[in-house]
């Protein structure tokens, strides 16, 4: 904290207002108190709001090609639309889904709650990265309905400076979506630095608010690059700068550098927030301290700086040097370290807990399945030599599946079910939860494990047509996708039916220890009514509830006034 | 703090979510500090391009600098660094509560920034005059190198950024001018003025080294 | 954190010294230095002027140390991304890719 100087705290436990009247959903009315708040809590169920959208865009994209897929030959769209939707169906998928989905969504929901903050350090920079989103996305939307794009979310150089499509009002899109991202992550930086509560220190951070941190670093570090490199690609085809094009000079492998040293940090952009929320999860419902704190937080960031120099094995069959391949190989199998590090802590963490099964948890033991086959898998394609082999497969597609949505999507959905009854105040169905979680993690297998075999031998990713061989295994996965999606459609509507016929949530359904649950469901406008103080770890279950829930007390005359010398971490 | 005294007589600026001022001014300090680091960035993105090309071409960048004129590169540093001075001269001003003093040396910088963009112009318009502009619309034949017009399009890439730079700075300056008149920046709050005063200095550091990797090279 | 007013003589000094290391870095350029040297002379002089700038005019020098290691990451990122990208575009196989 600001002031430095040892003074003397008068705390005491504060009850929880377990039926609030006056909640941050009721402080304001209007459309307009919505689209033009201040309060990170909105901003958070704006961005959710609007990832949901997209995601649900997204994913319709995706049903359209694996429907394509039926047939080895055509089906229902044409070679250069197809080429299209998967375009659109990558692009908004990452930029427009899942690099905002937790920060923004979750994170800005949830980040101040946690460190006893009122709101972010930056509230109305906050509310403009809601808006410069949003005007992001309205440009891709432009560049969809002018010709759409056909590069592959990548843009790739020398295609992306030739094709017709519009590429240069998607380039403009994804500039104004990476200064949106940037701003979310300097809000975070700023707000976990100056804002923790009263005795927060940084051991005593919940470890999401961890990988949140490292996820801003990496935003602000790799987000500019994005910003520079789109802005030279949109130059090139304006004015034929000749840095990228080789028939005007330039380098087209120079681009992949350029590209990939954003694209390949922004790939931990979207899942440490993910390692995050499981870190929650696992600790809360197994009822016991998280195993290994500082190794989970640490790994984090360090994460987050091997990200950064790893990025070359995206292109191993690009025509870079082989020195580089070659480095770019061995430092990316440093990457495994400190994953696997968390993946072990989170196994111990389990260990001889009372294990409760709740949706939350179901979700995260899928993830624990599938992030392991996806993380493992990127270990097989980070080896240099099998990766030639592999290299534009559907294997690739399987990989990154498995980790951007086996991780992603499935922590997302639960942290979504875990923090549901704290942001709506209601209580889903438990039951249709389960369900929909097996529905979801069966079909998801079915969808992408038959292209891990497909890929391994040797159908190419991107192509509209195929041999008959691999008739069989897509149309399984284009069955897998479809219930994939009915998986989607069933969390709509128990979710849906929770906000308005769902039972009253309780302050701390889970028997959570962290501070986002020391105060009523849903929240109230200024999150607490008091100034926590923060006494014991978030992951304290061994210890008594009401240890948690202490505030800077007005009134030192009150019997139950403890004092306690303050000690700003 | 050193001027809580003064500070408690003016209006307060502080935000609900802030415990006390320092609190306040620390935070968007170091949101500033954090944005120059993407702004720094942005611009090591070209710093990058610029060094693997001249790594590729070390002639090239020695044939086609020769084409840019070291006088009014040199005159337009020694502006941006007496620009530097005059916005942290105004800081100082603000924080010793010298309004009429401070609006005066960001007007002074807003003229400088404009002598610089001035003496930029005449540079462009006299490369677009021989017809050194960027990518394929170069025509100009006075260089024999195949690839002069990759080294002009790095040219007009980085002082192009730039100079927007300045402008944005320009601009900033200039809404601070109007807070200042308006009274609403003091000794007890000149955030914006500190912020915008880093923003500047960064655009006066890119300066540093654009000066001497375009026009410097022999 | 008290906040820190600069002295009008720090200013002005550190205003001149940039001057002289302008003049400095135009006069090198007269006498001929080998390569790699004069990039090598002109990017330590343009070092020092950045570095006098972000100590004394942007404040590093009195400043929350943080903010001095939050400057400092921009640059070290930059130089892997120089590095690493050197080590391809270094080290070609078929020399330069003249087109």
């Amino acid at each position: 904290m600001a002031d430095s100087s040892q003074k003397t705290l008068r705390i005491r436990e504060f009850p929880i207002d377990e039926n609030p009247g006056h909640t941050y959903l009721n402080h304001e009315k209007g459309i307009l108190s919505w689209l033009f708040t201040v309060d990170h809590k909105r901003i958070g169920l704006l961005y959710l709001g609007s990832v949901i959208l997209f995601f649900f865009v997204g994913g319709m994209l995706a049903l359209l090609l694996r429907t394509e897929l039926l047939t080895p030959a055509q089906s229902i769209v044409d070679a250069d639309t197809y080429n299209q939707i998967f375009t659109l169906h990558g692009a908004i998928m990452i930029f427009l889904f899942i690099i905002p989905s937790i920060p923004a969504a979750l994170g800005n929901f949830f980040l101040p709650m946690m460190i006893g903050a009122k709101d972010v350090a930056f509230p109305r920079l906050n509310l403009a990265s809601w808006w410069i989103y949003i005007f992001g996305a309205l440009f891709a939307l432009y560049s969809i309905i002018t010709g759409a794009v056909d590069t592959g979310w990548t843009f790739y150089t020398p295609y992306s400076t030739q094709t017709g499509t519009s590429v240069v009002s998607m380039t403009l899109a994804v500039f104004i979506l990476g200064f949106s991202s940037i701003l979310t992550g300097l809000n975070f930086i700023v707000t976990l630095h100056k804002l923790r509560s009263p005795g927060l220190s940084w051991s005593k951070m919940p470890l999401f608010l961890w990988s949140l941190y490292a996820t801003a670093v990496i935003q602000i570090l790799a987000t500019p690059i994005l910003a520079i490199t789109v802005l030279l690609l949109a130059m090139e085809r304006i004015l034929g700068i000749g840095i990228f094009d080789p028939s005007l000079g330039g380098d087209p492998v120079l681009f992949q550098h350029f590209f990939w040293f954003y694209s390949h940090p922004a790939v931990y952009i979207m899942i440490v927030p993910a390692f995050g929320i499981i870190s929650e999860l696992i600790s809360t419902y197994s009822r016991k301290t998280i195993f290994g704190y500082w190794a989970i937080a640490l790994s984090s960031l360090a994460i987050a700086f091997i990200g950064f120099l790893v990025w070359g094995h995206h292109m191993f069959v690009s025509g870079q040097s082989e020195l580089s391949s070659v480095v770019f190989s061995f430092l990316t199998f440093f990457v495994g370290v400190p994953t696997g590090i968390k993946i072990f802590n989170w196994v111990a963490t389990m260990y001889k807990g009372s294990i409760d099964l709740k949706t939350p948890m179901l979700y995260a033991l899928a993830f624990l399945f599938l992030f392991t086959i996806g993380g493992l898998t990127g270990i097989m394609i980070g080896a240099l030599s099998i990766n030639v082999h592999l290299h534009d497969t559907y294997y690739i597609v399987a990989h990154f599946h498995y980790v951007m949505m086996g991780g992603t999507v499935i922590a997302m959905l639960g942290g979504l079910h875990h923090w549901w009854p704290k942001m709506t105040g209601k209580m889903y169905n438990e039951f249709w939860g389960r369900i929909t979680c097996g529905v979801i993690f069966l079909s998801f297998n079915m969808t992408f494990l038959p292209q891990f075999i497909m890929g391994s031998q040797g159908m190419p990713r991107r192509y509209f047509n195929y041999v008959d061989q691999f008739q069989g295994l897509h149309q399984f996965s284009t069955i897998g996708s479809y219930l994939l999606g009915v998986g989607f459609v069933m969390m709509a509507v128990y979710l849906l039916w929770s906000l308005f016929k769902g039972p009253k949530a309780p302050s701390n359904p889970w028997k959570a220890r962290s501070l986002e649950w020391m105060t009523s469901s849903p929240p109230t406008h200024h999150n607490f009514e008091y100034t926590p103080v923060i006494l014991h770890g978030p992951y304290d279950h061994h210890k008594p509830m009401k240890e948690f829930r202490m505030g800077v007390a007005e009134e030192s005359e009150s019997p139950d006034v403890i004092e306690i010398d303050k000690d700003p971490a | 703090m050193a001027n809580q005294s003064v500070a408690t007589e003016k209006k307060s600026h502080l935000q609900h979510h802030f415990v006390d001022e320092d609190q306040q001014f620390e935070s968007s300090k170091m949101g500033m500090w954090i944005f120059l680091v993407t702004e720094v960035l942005m611009f090591g993105g070209l710093f990058v391009a610029y060094i693997i090309y001249r790594a590729w071409h070390p002639d090239l960048f020695y044939e086609a600098a020769q084409e840019l004129d070291v006088a009014l590169g040199a005159t337009n540093t020694v502006v941006l660094i007496a620009s530097s001075l005059t916005i942290a001269l105004a800081i100082r001003a603000v924080q010793l509560d010298k309004i009429k003093a401070a609006i005066n040396y960001m007007a002074a910088t807003i003229l400088l920034a404009g002598t610089f963009m001035v003496i930029k112009y005449f540079e462009y318009m006299d490369k677009f005059g021989k017809g050194i502009y960027p990518g394929e619309s170069y025509t100009y034949d006075g260089l024999e190198h195949e690839m002069a017009a990759n080294f002009f399009s790095i040219y007009y890439m980085m002082t192009g950024l730039h100079g927007i730079h300045v402008v944005i700075g320009m601009v900033l300056i200039g809404w601070m001018i109007i807070k200042a008149k308006k009274g609403l920046v003091h000794s007890g709050y000149y955030t914006p003025v500190e912020n915008t005063g880093l923003f500047w200095h960064l655009v006066d550091i890119i300066w540093i080294f654009l000066f001497p990797l375009l026009y410097l090279i022999d | 954190m008290s906040h820190h007013i600069s002295t009008l003589p720090t200013l002005l000094s550190v205003a001149g010294a940039l001057l002289v290391l302008t003049f400095l870095t135009v006069a090198v350029t007269w006498i001929n230095i080998p390569e790699p040297f004069n990039v090598i002379v002109a990017i330590t002089i343009a070092v020092v002027k950045a570095t006098a700038v972000a100590m004394f005019f942007m404040n590093l020098y009195w400043d929350s140390k943080f903010n001095s290691v939050v400057f400092l990451l921009s640059i070290l990122f930059l130089t892997i991304f120089v590095v690493i990208t050197l080590l391809d575009t270094l080290f070609r196989e078929g020399g330069l890719p003249v087109y």
